[in-house]
């Protein structure tokens, strides 16, 4: 079986970080906007890592 | 402020009638193709995940939920931005097999139309919340524009005509959307562009509705955030806590309903055509989430602070009847229309396939009339699906109207699709997996979830009953539908993997887990077929698809191949059978398609090994995803490739049926036939004359062949060395390999050789002849002389007879040497005729003693005079004078050396013993060798004994070699040489047939 170690790294990191992440966003002193901010930061480092594919494989 | 009926209709008409249009631009080609394949209309299709729930219902989770109802854009955006994981894989499968449902992906893997039966009755049933949904929010906004407030606070009211109306129009352009494209056509270009239009329209108009309903209720974004400020219920919601059952139920059902529902997964694999649209996907429907659920919260407070009185769910159209602006509340409608519309359509699309597919074709509750255009009668039965799925959903709406908020209805359909992600992971993660498992689990599952979730939503008088079992069973709890939905799934995976792990798997289903699996580098089996070419697949086809059908699919399946009609390869038929096997699955659904290819074209029996042609190219393509060991591995087969190929001998691996698997660029080179033209093909179908060579030497018992010439077309002369594995390997179902050698330089430069050696030994009878010529010449002239003064007659003749025993003596000698001088000269060509063995010792005995200065020997001619044996004579005469010139210089003066022979049956020995010195044993294995020899410097070429063995094998005889002659003997040498015997009868045909010859040439 074959899985991108870099992407069990991200679980990983999402699984730990999740906790941490959510009382951050869900802390009533800050902007309502802040999820939005940090879906934008995935929204980027996922065209990131799809940037340097290849053909249609298929 | 309200809208009259008629003006609702009529919008939803013409908002239908535009996007109609949209899509037959589309289709009839007048979007320029750049637009409608572009990836960011495949990610904008993808947005009809986004039906009319998140457009209303989840106003209704943020207002009551906070920043919880963002996992129900973030389930789906994880799917995505994880694309590896799930979606990629799953959409190699689904384009490489033309699977468009979870049906067809689980039938594949199970082989089973039972799974796929079962996995559309569950989906069918799993669906219809859904389908109500979006008739419900339809319907229940028509009211919300018409001012009927009263209908939606009093729930059973609210079924009336117009949610039946609803469904009418929705399904006369369902049909129009679903049906039109021909099913030959790998994308429905219409609907895709049709539904990214709706994805554009819904996020324009929910982004237009956040900026009016800003303005209009707080005067701007600063106001907002003044009022977010100060408003304390607001606040407190947006830090309600983003964890617990609630999330995690969320993210769980989402997450899943991104793969498992099946108009996503239409949307996603079915109507894709590039791999790098999904990659633009990973981070391209994140983006589009992002967009689309930012108003969300905007929309909501305005709603709060204008305290409108409509259910939460409506909030969006509340807003703008309460600011009385009707642009947002038109906005705020047809982004919910658009929404509902576009899932209606591509679900009930996808539904009617699998339907169509799994129970309709496999139960053959409908025949095809096979005399009559199949695809016309598929896209009727569609037609007839679509509209009874629709009314389906309709009837449910009704049971279930004025009970169930839209959020409701969401999680319920979500949780049932929930169950199918067992076997999608199973499918792509745990080959061990087996149909017995799946449908026990998914019976499990479901069970808990119909009993838990549905049955409390249909029947209201149950509603207290699963009320009771829930609080039983999981405790009372703010969120009750978590507990049931953890619990269905936690069933399901618990019997799944137990039933899967007690019975046994079929080896079908292990071939489908192979290729299912994660791991890229299945072993494609390479099988023999029954027919060999493209008009029997057509012929065997008919019986199952009628005639034009079957030739329609086969042309179809060439072209996407590239492959010419008059295809015969092996290697590409398979390809062919396997293609059309996916196209068919695409049309009739992966179990009936299997079925029917299995029946028309069969594969032969006891054939099945690694198609290492098909294992080459998926690696040479897979390459760039090597890393660590793979990538070692990889590198390490190209080298090993490189040297094969690099060879300076031709090398040939055949299959056990004969196909080529292998053919390296010395093959090339030697035989002019490209690698691409040849591998894959069978070894017959090669260009003559190698088809035959290679045919008949691999048919033949004998691992080698030796110096065979070979001319092809022009005429042009090759002679090569062939050599193969053993039988024995080829017999135990082992690839046989087969190595050639072009040996053409080394035969001419040994023909020339020969020509050498021969001169060489005419140079070294010159001076015997010379003397054995002027001998007679001398006494020829002696009676000449006399001649002059003799008178008498008598005399006269008796000198003249004389003179040409003199003459014929001369010409002996003369036509002695001229026959030897054209030994060889003849470019090789044998002459086998039959040769008298005894005249042809005489011959060269009679050739060796014109050498006068040679050791004298006696030569003993102990031969048959009646043996005759098949041989080129000129040849045999070569090969005689050498191995009797080599005997000679071996004995001492006088010495004795005898030429006899003894019959076999078939075939004639040929003994030349010498009383010579004896070879050593260390020698003996070498004498054959060109260029060795024992003789002095200058004497000898060590070319002799080489011709002499290559002349033999030419002619089909052998050649061997004793010293000492007898065990207990010092000295003495045999040589004895192996022909095949003929007769005097065969001598006689030979003679008239060269006198035939004769009298026929001109």
């Amino acid at each position: 079986m074959y899985i991108n170690r870099a992407l069990v790294l991200l679980i990983g990191l999402a699984i730990i970080f999740f906790p941490t992440i959510a009382e951050w966003i869900t802390n009533g002193d800050t902007t309502w906007y802040r999820p939005y901010q940090l879906w934008l930061l995935v929204v980027i480092a996922a065209y990131w890592n799809q940037r340097t594919r290849y053909p249609d494989e298929l | 402020m309200s809208f009259s009926l008629l003006q609702i209709l009529g919008c939803i008409v013409l908002y239908l009638t535009v996007l109609f249009t949209v899509a037959l631009v589309a289709e009839r080609g007048w979007l320029p193709r750049r637009i409608a394949r572009h990836p960011a209309v495949y990610v904008l299709s993808l947005g009809v995940w986004a039906g009319a729930y998140a457009i209303y219902g989840v106003s209704e989770l943020a207002i009551l939920h906070g920043y919880n109802f963002l996992l129900y854009y973030l389930g789906v955006v994880l799917m995505f931005v994880l694309g590896t994981l799930f979606l990629q894989p799953l959409l190699r499968i689904s384009r490489v097999y033309q699977l468009s449902s979870v049906a067809d992906l689980l039938t594949f893997r199970f082989r089973s139309d039972g799974v796929g039966a079962a996995i559309t009755v569950a989906m069918c049933i799993t669906v219809l919340p859904l389908l109500a949904l979006q008739i419900q929010a339809v319907a229940d906004s028509i009211h919300v524009l018409a001012g009927d407030r009263e209908y939606l606070l009093s729930g059973p009211a609210r079924h009336d005509g117009l949610a039946f109306l609803f469904c009418f129009i929705i399904t006369i352009f369902a049909l129009l959307f679903g049906t039109r494209s021909h099913p030959q056509h790998p994308r429905n270009e219409g609907l895709v562009v049709a539904i990214a239009f709706e994805s554009l329209v819904k996020l324009i108009c929910l982004l237009g509705v956040m900026v009016g309903a800003v303005y209009g209720a707080f005067g701007g974004f600063e106001g907002m955030n003044a009022w977010l400020a100060e408003s304390k219920a607001a606040r407190d919601v947006l830090e309600t806590p983003v964890r617990g059952e609630l999330a995690r139920g969320l993210l769980l059902v989402f997450f899943t309903g991104a793969v498992a529902m099946p108009h996503i997964f239409h949307m996603a694999f079915a109507e894709n055509t590039d791999s790098r649209h999904l990659r633009a996907a990973t981070w391209g429907m994140p983006l589009y989430l992002l967009l689309l659920s930012i108003p969300v919260l905007p929309t909501a407070w305005a709603a709060m602070k204008m305290e409108q009185p409509f259910p939460l769910d409506y909030s969006v159209l509340g807003v703008g009847l309460s600011l009385q602006n009707s642009s947002l509340s038109v906005a705020a409608f047809v982004a919910g229309l658009s929404a509902a519309s576009a899932t209606i359509i591509v679900t009930t699309l996808a539904l009617a396939n699998m339907i169509l597919k799994h129970l309709v074709l496999p139960r053959q509750i409908l025949s095809i009339d096979r005399n009559q255009s199949i695809y016309r009668q598929l896209a009727w039965l569609r037609r007839a699906l679509i509209t009874a799925l629709i009314l389906g959903g309709y009837l449910f709406f009704r049971i279930v109207s004025g009970h169930q908020s839209l959020t409701h209805l969401a999680l319920v359909a979500f949780a049932g699709t929930l169950q199918f992600l067992p076997g999608i992971v199973a499918t792509l993660y745990w080959p061990s997996a087996n149909r017995s498992g799946l449908l026990c689990g998914l019976a499990a599952g479901l069970g808990v979830w119909f009993v838990m979730l549905l049955l409390p939503m249909v029947m209201v008088s149950e509603a207290a009953f699963a009320t009771q079992l829930q609080q039983q069973w999981f405790g009372a709890s703010e969120h009750p539908w978590v507990g049931p939905t953890t619990a269905s799934l936690a069933l399901n995976c618990v019997v799944f993997v137990l039933v899967s792990l007690v019975t046994r798997t079929s080896e079908d289903e292990q071939v489908a887990a192979e290729i299912c699996s994660m791991d890229d580098l299945s072993r494609p089996v390479r099988h023999s077929l029954v027919f060999g070419s493209c008009d029997e697949f057509i012929q065997a086809l008919s019986t199952s698809l009628g005639e034009t059908t079957a030739r329609n699919e086969v042309q179809r399946a060439l072209r996407e191949l590239q492959f010419d009609a008059d295809e015969t390869r092996p290697y590409a038929l398979r390809r062919l059978r396997a293609r059309i096997e996916a196209n068919l699955s695409g049309l009739l659904g992966p179990a009936v398609a299997h079925d029917i290819i299995n029946r028309s074209i069969p594969l032969a029996a006891n054939t099945g090994t690694e198609d290492i042609n098909l294992i080459e190219r998926n690696l040479e393509r897979a390459q760039v995803h090597f890393t660590g060991l793979a990538a070692d591995l990889d590198n390490l087969r190209r080298h090993y490739r490189q040297i094969l190929n690099n060879l300076p001998v031709g090398v040939c691996s055949l299959g056990a049926d004969g196909e080529i698997l292998l053919w390296n660029r010395n093959m090339e080179l030697t035989t002019g036939i490209a690698a691409h033209d040849v591998l894959g093909s069978h070894l017959d179908s090669l260009a003559t004359p190698w088809g035959e060579v290679i045919g008949n030497f691999s048919r033949d018992p004998a691992e080698t062949a030796l110096r065979r010439e070979v001319t092809d077309d022009t005429g042009a002369s090759r002679w090569i060395s062939l050599h193969k594995t053993p039988e024995g390997l080829a017999e135990s179902g082992e690839d046989r390999v087969l190595l050639m050698e072009d040996i053409t330089d080394a035969q001419r430069m040994e023909q020339d050789l020969l020509h050498n050696e021969r001169l060489a030994s005419i140079g070294r009878l010159a001076a015997g002849v010379a003397h054995e010529v002027g001998n007679p010449i001398t006494g020829i002239a002696c009676l000449a002389q006399n001649l002059e003064y003799e008178d008498d007659l008598g005399e006269i003749r008796h000198t003249a007879t004389d003179i040409l025993k003199q003459t014929d003596r001369v010409t002996r000698i003369v036509e002695s040497l001229v026959n030897f001088s054209h030994v060889g000269s003849s470019s090789g060509d044998l002459n086998l005729t039959p040769c008298n063995v005894a005249d042809c010792v005489d011959e060269a005995t009679s050739l060796l003693a014109l050498d006068s200065s040679a050791r004298p020997v006696r030569f003993l001619n102990d031969c048959d005079r009646e043996t005759l044996v098949l041989a080129d004579s000129q040849r045999l005469l070569q090969v005689f004078l050498n191995l009797l010139g080599n005997a000679r210089d071996a004995s001492e003066d006088h010495g004795d050396i005898r030429i006899s022979e003894n019959r076999m049956p078939g075939a004639v020995q040929i003994h030349f013993d010498d009383q010579g010195s004896g070879i050593p044993p260390a020698v003996q294995s070498r004498v054959f060798e060109p260029f060795y020899t024992t003789k002095d410097p200058g004497e000898g070429t060590g070319l002799g004994l080489a011709l002499v063995y290559s002349i033999i094998e030419d002619m089909g005889g052998a050649i061997s070699l004793t010293s000492p002659t007898l065990p207990n003997q010092a000295g003495g040498t045999r040589f004895t040489l192996q022909l095949p015997e003929t007769s005097y009868e065969a001598l006689l045909d030979s003679q008239s047939a060269a006198a035939e010859n004769a009298r026929l040439e001109p």
